[in-house]
């Protein structure tokens, strides 16, 4: 088995217009331990110095920091570094998986011995309301007796072909009637999408929340903080269990995806969530960086941004 | 048996009467306040149905009912029959709702923990993940002594054959309790020696135990033990009961911006500094509680709150997420998940309903839709109740459709028969009219298991036949009189005794919010009273067509903001406007609805003597408004002297505590900008000191019983602006404004108001020879000095003290 050793930055940065008295975050930022993903190093470094600070695992398993800062401060920076190993799937065969309907009708039994883990996925949640619209969308790759694996392939293709990426298109609120509208969005919006079309037709998606690695070009260094954590989506399919489907780059993801956490939608895992007192307006820069281990050790010397943040 | 009475009372019908048993026949529980009635002479009961409206009224009990076009307030209607149930009766009522509620505590308890009866399949798995009020962050919360329901209520009917049915149960904050607290109150007082007679059961020990269980389970540390009472705000349509109950069981009412997280405890903000919490009783949802952690968009909550129970550090009641049992699609699923749990039947069965997400239950809702209501399978739905006999072939395909689509949302449900209870008809001198009834009844967790409160909110509905009762339409309300073969528990909700470490001094409870409150109710009430007299001494001089008097009274009318700037053409009707209509800027009646707003927002404060003066007066402004100065007049007097009487409250009926401090400080702040503008006006004006000026200081009397001559400027200024025991002078508002301030001062540190001190330090130093007269500059100066600088001290107290009351979390989200 073949591993990548990944070393990755998540830098946030808020800077507000007036000084906020409290801030209370939560923050989704440390990768999931996963039978193919390591986390070998993790820490999250966080100015100013938070009063309070704690951890623990949210009822999805992912691990979540509560932090409170209680002294006036105008900026707030949240650097989250993580050193993770991900081993390669490769050229797996393709997993053998049930007609979508049979999932469908085996999760909505009523009945001892219920699938529970996978019911969680079912329904709507609080950016994913399953609609009419979507089910009709997903049912043109949801044949009759096709099955789930080979038609969530299916969908995930249709969805690349006929959305395009336009960060500018929506909100964290635009709603998936929407999007269905304009086809246009983000990598949240398009696992947002084919999530309510599996739950539309009664089948179980989860959000996964990560990062991605992608390439500089050809002849060129790595630049940091040129990447963005990432989202897909994961389907369950019984006898393979949850399943990967990236569909903004219409990949099955791989050694080149890093899982943080996964929930119903984009609320359950957002990356840093929180509540202030004061701050007025404010701007948020947010950046990632993913470096292969070997990379990695190229260009820390080169690059200030790779240590830990001062404040200003 | 008389008739007269039962002359309209329909005799038989599809329907169980609470009243007679065949027609003609009463149950022999009702006899006794049968023959009271009966033997009642007409004036007797007028007077019973009088008393029942004053007391709602001058009570202020209200309910809000929302998109009431005669606004938010709506008064409480009770019927001055009670609902009565024979101790037998109740014995069994009561033990099926204790049963149910050690149920649904248990499947509380289960949910938010290991989820066995999911694992079992007695829980479908939609009914909780499918369910918006499962709240996955308080998964896995322990919560104190395993107690997620402290207070339940149930929603019962009575079916044609008698027995007793469950509607629907109501486990995250029930309401009612403190309306049918306040219901019998009223009912127990126009029937006082029945209700003494028929041993009917006393309601005061049910709440004795709820208040009791709380503290017990409540952690402790950091000072003695305290219970709020969460409310969402003034604009609920159970604000009053909050305000009710929150002064009953003797705990604060506080809303979200009054609380705060720190350390993982929660916290009450006072103006002297924190004070610990250790169990809040909410009346807010589940999902509004935590900005943090649950609603985002919630501004009502404490960021943090769930953390603080997840620490164990705060007791909250009901526990988190509890909504999850409310929801028709549990009902079905009762009776096995009792069977599991508790090992007995369920002993009051719930109203038929099924639950679509069964395919056998969608399909025979589909079948037999014209017999049944179909409802959202949980609140948060945007679905309309729909019966489907209503439906014409359209609207019913269209609603199969989307019953088919989603069938886990809905939940089909049998037509309930309610029982019908008798009314006093109000429009007829002696006649009972049959209403459908409904009761609630609560629990609450006691030591010994649940308690049920014996009695209950009636309620019934606004017609004979109606489907459904709500007091959101129009529907009244009932005392429930539980009658007993033994004795009645007299035990009245008095404090228990106090240890020396709970004594409580002045001040000590308030929160910012209720200072700021006091502030302005200080400051309206000055606004209001200044305006009336100004308005009545203009009114006045314009009757009397005195034109240089008139002159100097429009334009300070103008400078109050009584009138628009430019001059108007009937300046007749706009006085009147100024003086009565709420929608004219400026006007007294607008300042009379401010200030009923802010006393709003203090009612659980005021004593009901304060509240009654403002009620009559906001009454008075709703009613047909005058057009003869005479009795605009007449108005000016009552608003002065309701001004004078809360006033009296004010300095006779309130401790010395930081919150009257800041009341009076508001008063005076007001009253030293007022006499300011109206010296410098009357000094402006030539000629004579005019008599008006005496008025509206009301110092008339003071100045004739000294000087017994007509008013001249230098006795005048002497009593107004220097005289210190004069409470209306400029130098008694700005010494006790300085005076107030060093005591702020002493127990929060230094206040800076320079521009008070050096203008107080010049009004001490003023010569009477050379000073008080028209032509002084120095005079003119010095109070226009004054002037701004109480508008300045009063942002400046703002700042100070208040600016954190209302401060504003907002959400951050990082978006890719």
């Amino acid at each position: 088995m073949t591993q990548v050793r990944y070393h990755v930055l998540h830098e946030t940065r808020y800077r507000y217009a007036w000084p906020v008295s409290t801030s209370r975050q939560l923050l989704h930022l440390t990768p999931r331990e996963t039978p193919r993903q390591k986390t070998l190093a993790h820490r999250v470094d966080i100015t100013p110095l938070p009063a309070e600070r704690e951890s623990r695992n949210d009822y999805f398993g992912n691990l979540v920091e509560h932090f409170s800062v209680s002294a006036a401060h105008e900026e707030l920076a949240v650097l989250a570094t993580s050193n993770v190993d991900v081993t390669r799937i490769g050229d797996a065969p393709m997993p053998q998986s049930p007609a979508w309907e049979h999932v469908r009708d085996r999760l909505h039994q009523v009945g001892p011995a219920p699938l529970l883990e996978p019911c969680q996925f079912l329904y709507a949640s609080p950016h994913i309301e399953p609609l009419a619209a979507l089910a009709r969308y997903a049912r043109l790759d949801f044949h009759r007796e096709r099955p789930l694996f080979d038609a969530a392939c299916a969908l995930m293709r249709r969805i690349h072909r006929d959305f395009e990426f336009d960060p500018d298109a929506t909100t964290v609120s635009t709603p998936l009637e929407t999007l269905l509208k304009q086809r246009r969005g983000v990598c949240q919006d398009f696992a947002h999408f084919m999530i309510g079309c599996l739950r539309s037709l009664g089948l179980p998606a989860r959000y996964v929340s990560g990062y991605l690695l992608t390439q500089p070009p050809p002849g060129q260094p790595r630049l940091i903080g040129a990447d963005a954590s990432h989202a897909w989506v994961s389907v369950f399919c019984p006898g393979a269990g949850w399943l990967d489907f990236d569909p903004t780059n219409c990949v099955q993801p791989d050694d080149q995806h890093i899982t943080v956490a996964w929930g119903r939608d984009f609320s359950d895992v957002t990356p840093m969530r929180g509540v202030i007192l004061g701050g007025g307006e404010h701007a948020v820069e947010v950046r990632v960086t993913v470096m292969p281990e070997d990379d990695a050790r190229l260009t820390r010397t080169a690059a200030g941004a790779a240590q830990p943040l001062e404040p200003e | 048996m008389p008739r007269q009475l039962l002359e309209h009372y329909p005799q038989t019908g599809p329907r169980y009467d609470e009243l007679l048993s065949a027609p003609w026949t009463l149950r022999p529980h009702w006899r006794a306040l049968f023959d009271t009635l009966v033997r009642a002479r007409p004036e007797q009961m007028q007077e019973r149905l009088a008393s029942v409206r004053r007391q709602i009224r001058e009570n202020g009990v209200t309910y809000n009912v929302y998109a009431d076009p005669r606004g938010v307030e709506r008064p409480w209607e009770l019927d001055v029959l009670p609902l009565v149930i024979p101790p037998d009766e109740w014995a069994r009522i009561s033990a099926a709702i204790a049963q149910r509620a050690r149920l649904l505590n248990l499947i509380l308890q289960d949910v938010y923990g290991p989820q066995q009866m999911l694992a079992e399949g007695l829980l479908p798995p939609a009914l909780v993940y499918g369910h918006a009020g499962f709240l996955r962050p308080c998964h896995g919360l322990k919560v104190p002594g395993a107690i997620h329901l402290h207070l339940y209520a149930a929603d019962l009917a009575r079916s044609p054959d008698g027995g007793w049915w469950v509607l629907a149960d109501r486990t995250q904050a029930p309401s009612g309790a403190g309306y049918s607290l306040e219901n019998r109150l009223v009912i127990s007082r126009v029937f006082s020696e029945q209700f003494r007679d028929l041993h009917v059961e006393h309601l005061a020990s049910f709440f004795a135990t709820l208040r009791d269980t709380l503290a017990q389970h409540a952690p402790e540390g950091d000072g003695p033990p305290l219970t709020v009472l969460l409310t969402p705000g003034p604009y609920n349509e159970t604000y009053f009961e909050h305000a009710y109950l929150a002064r009953y069981l003797g705990f604060p009412l506080v809303e979200g911006s009054d609380l705060l997280v720190r350390d993982g405890k929660v916290w009450l903000k006072h103006l002297s500094g924190l004070r610990r919490v250790h169990a809040v009783l909410r009346r807010l949802d589940d999902d509004f509680c935590d900005p943090l952690e649950l609603r985002a968009d919630s501004a009502l909550g404490v960021p943090g709150l769930v953390d603080a129970a997840r620490r164990g550090n705060v007791l909250i009641a009901n526990a988190l997420g509890s909504n999850l049992l409310e929801s028709g699609a549990l009902l079905g699923f009762l009776p096995r998940l009792c069977e599991r749990l508790l090992g007995e039947p369920l002993a009051m069965p719930s109203l038929a309903t099924w639950w679509c997400g069964e395919e056998a239950a969608l399909e025979d809702a589909i079948a037999r839709l014209d017999t049944l209501v179909i409802k959202p399978a949980f609140p948060q739905l945007r679905i309309d109740s729909v019966f489907g006999a209503d439906l014409d072939r359209k609207s019913r395909a269209a609603l199969i459709a989307k019953m088919r689509a989603r069938p886990h949302h809905y939940v089909a449900q049998e037509l309930v028969q309610l029982s019908q209870a008798p009314v006093w008809d109000t429009q007829h001198p002696r006649r009972l009219a049959a209403r459908a009834v409904g009761l609630r009844v609560f629990a609450c967790a006691s030591p010994d298991g649940y308690a049920v409160m014996p009695g209950g909110l009636a309620r019934v509905a606004s017609e004979r036949d109606a489907r459904v009762i709500a007091m959101q339409r129009g529907g009244s309300s009932k005392d429930t009189w539980v009658l007993t073969h033994g004795t009645v528990n007299t035990f009245s909700l008095l404090r228990r005794s106090v240890s020396p470490a709970e004594l409580v001094r002045a001040g000590s409870n308030l929160s910012s919010r209720v200072v700021e409150n006091l502030f302005w109710f200080g400051r309206y009430c000055e606004r209001c009273d200044n305006g009336a007299r100004l308005l009545r001494a203009t009114i006045a001089q314009h009757i009397e067509l005195d034109d240089i008097r008139k002159h100097a009274l429009t334009a300070l009318c103008r400078h109050n903001g009584l009138l628009p700037a430019e001059p108007v053409e009937d300046i007749g009707a706009a006085l009147r406007a100024a003086a009565l209509d709420p929608a004219a800027p400026g006007s007294l009646a607008g300042g009379l609805h401010q200030l009923s707003n802010v006393a709003f927002t203090l009612r659980e404060r005021m004593s009901l003597d304060n509240w009654r003066v403002i009620s009559r007066l906001t009454d008075e402004l709703n009613t047909a408004q005058p057009t003869e100065p005479g009795e605009v007049l007449e108005r000016l007097d009552h608003c002065v002297q309701a001004m004078m009487t809360l006033s009296g409250f004010a300095l006779d009926g309130m401790t010395r505590d930081q919150g009257w401090r800041f009341l009076s400080m508001g008063r005076r702040i007001e009253r030293l900008q007022f006499m300011c503008g109206v010296l410098r006006h009357a000094l402006a004006a030539a000629g004579d000191a005019p008599d008006w000026l005496l008025e509206l200081a009301d110092s008339t009397i003071t100045y004739r019983s000294r000087y017994m001559t007509r008013p001249q400027w230098l006795p005048v200024l002497d009593l107004l602006v220097c005289d210190e025991t004069n409470p209306r002078s400029v130098a008694y508002q700005a010494l006790g404004l300085t005076d107030y301030l060093a005591r702020l001062a002493a127990q929060f540190g230094a206040l800076e108001p320079a521009a008070l001190s050096d203008a107080v330090a010049d009004l001490l130093s003023l010569r009477p020879e050379a000073d008080l007269h028209t032509g002084s500059t120095r005079l003119d100066a010095l109070l226009a000095r004054l002037g701004s600088a109480a508008y300045a001290l009063s942002e400046q107290l703002g700042l100070r003290f208040f600016s954190h009351a209302d401060g504003v979390w907002t959400g951050t989200e990082e978006r890719r």
